[in-house]
């Protein structure tokens, strides 16, 4: 994020209002159907979590799951079922857009370069109030906090889901430990993305130079000023891709006339 | 409103002559399926020399205690102390078989049923109980060993059987003692074979509560207080428009 770099003030209105697109309808269908599918498990996931033991839900949570959903096992029903469904559907866009979407954004978006790992080092630093005057490398479409973020959603989702394959088709485990551990890790697993998740809540809706990409989970767009300064890397690639476009339609106009006139 | 009702057993151990029937009794009506089965009669041997001989038989089952360390690490509370009759249940529906409380019960009066992949043990024939019936054990057995009742209310049979029987006894020890609702009267019976053991927890359960469970809060807490750091930071300084 070199926001310090100094763009004409013309320029800048006009970059304001030029929107680039970042997110495709798949990733933002799949966006909000996490989001409401995870909203779900989590709220009833917790309410499940009974033992004094564990004492980690207070009691008013715990009666109340019970009371909407009709005791216990009505509870663990609709738990499961959510879960069910959330494995289907992101199984199914993974599959169905595998090539088009998946591939591509798993190669685009997520691996980490060189400059990801510096901002890594900076960043954390800077957040702590120290190199003020440290330049942050360059970040792509996703900065490196963020793609950080997607492992450990990445990993804690297959987590989440394989634990909780086990519990729900319990009968057909004949092993009691594993039952007895894929209790702590679908919890812990959620726990880590939890942690995560509230970070990413706050920098993508509240935070205010951020603000742009909360409504892009939307809009799929982004308006060109936020995408150079925070997403620089991305942006000028855009940007170069989009004028090698219009060279070669160039090009091709020239040609055709260039045809058009050998052929009077 | 009446008080609420403590369910218990009373077991004249004078009177079981081990027949086991009671056995029979429960597992047709719960359909509890062999090898396994939710109540025992224990032998505690010969005793004494010839002619002077004697032999203790002990009926056994869930004790559906007042302070149950198998509803105290059941996840989900899938087990649980039933609030109007005190009877220690398991909702099957559910219970996931994890077996937490198997570890946990002093008594070891639970098992996992492997082909239902849950666990079960006794309910005092809760199905009868609410009928006004005695539990499946108690109509059968033939020497009337066995009572059930509300242990709250003065007048039922197990309170009055309580109130004359010339000896009473629960089995705990000075460090294990969840409050058993079975009494054995009119015999001795606490010896190692039937005494309860310490509850014992599993490695899974350990590791949630004294590992996964603080690193969680630790990790949710840390980051709930980051995002609030830079909140109120956000609200003392007023938004900096992005555009300038």
């Amino acid at each position: 994020m070199s926001h310090e770099e100094f763009i004409p003030l013309a320029e800048r209105k006009h970059l304001r209002e030029k929107q680039i697109k970042k997110h495709n309808i798949a990733n933002i269908l799949t966006h909000w159907f996490n989001a409401g599918a995870g909203a779900l498990l989590v709220l009833t996931g917790l309410g499940i979590l009974f033992s004094p033991r564990l004492g980690i839900v207070p009691d008013i949570w715990l009666e109340f799951v019970r009371n909407v959903f009709g005791g216990t096992a009505n509870l663990i029903t609709f738990h499961y079922t959510v879960g069910l469904i959330w494995m289907a559907v992101m199984t199914f866009n993974i599959l169905v857009g595998f090539r088009k979407y998946f591939i591509p954004f798993a190669r685009n978006r997520m691996m980490l370069d060189k400059d990801d790992i510096e901002w890594l080092k900076v960043k954390p630093l800077q957040m702590l109030g120290f190199v003020k005057d440290k330049p942050l490398p360059p970040q792509d479409a996703y900065n490196a906090g963020q793609k950080i973020y997607s492992y450990v959603v990445v990993v804690g989702a297959l987590l989440i889901g394989f634990t909780g394959v086990i519990m729900t088709f319990h009968q057909l485990v004949p092993w009691p430990w594993l039952l007895q551990w894929a209790l702590p890790v679908h919890f812990g697993a959620m726990g880590m993305i939890i942690a995560g998740w509230i970070i990413h809540v706050y920098m993508g809706a509240v935070f205010p130079e951020e603000k742009e990409a909360f409504f892009s989970m939307f809009t799929g767009k982004v308006s060109a000023l936020y995408a150079r300064l925070h997403h620089s890397k991305w942006y000028w690639r855009y940007v170069t891709e989009e004028a090698e476009w219009e060279d070669s339609v160039l090009e091709k106009g020239r040609q055709l006339q260039e045809e058009a006139a050998g052929a009077d | 409103m009446a008080d609420k009702k403590r369910y218990g057993f009373v077991i004249d151990v004078e009177r079981c002559i081990d027949c086991r029937a009671c056995l029979v009794a429960c597992r047709a009506e719960n359909d509890v399926e062999i090898p396994y089965t939710r109540i025992w009669v224990r032998d505690l041997g010969l005793k004494g020399e010839f002619p002077e001989l004697s032999r203790t038989y002990v009926p056994y089952n869930c004790m559906h205690c007042e302070e149950p360390p198998c509803v105290d690490v059941c996840t989900s509370g899938a087990t649980y102390k039933d609030q109007e009759t005190g009877l220690v249940l398991v909702d099957q529906d559910a219970c996931i078989g994890c077996g937490f409380c198997v570890d946990a019960c002093p008594y070891d009066a639970r098992h996992l049923d492997k082909t239902r992949g849950v666990v079960d043990k006794c309910n005092a024939c809760a199905q009868r109980v609410e009928m006004g019936r005695a539990p499946a054990c108690v109509a059968t057995c033939l020497g009337e060993s066995r009572l059930f009742g509300d242990l709250n209310d003065p007048e039922s049979d197990v309170s009055k059987a309580l109130k004359e029987a010339k000896s009473v006894q629960r089995l705990v020890t000075e460090d294990v003692n969840p409050g058993p609702n079975i009494y054995y009267i009119h015999g001795d019976v606490m010896e190692s074979g039937v005494l309860p053991r310490e509850p014992r927890y599993t490695a899974a359960e350990t590791f949630w509560r004294k590992l996964a469970i603080p690193a969680v809060a630790a990790g949710v807490g840390l980051s709930f207080l980051g995002q609030a750091a830079f909140f109120t930071k956000q609200l003392l300084e007023g938004e900096k428009e992005f555009e300038e």
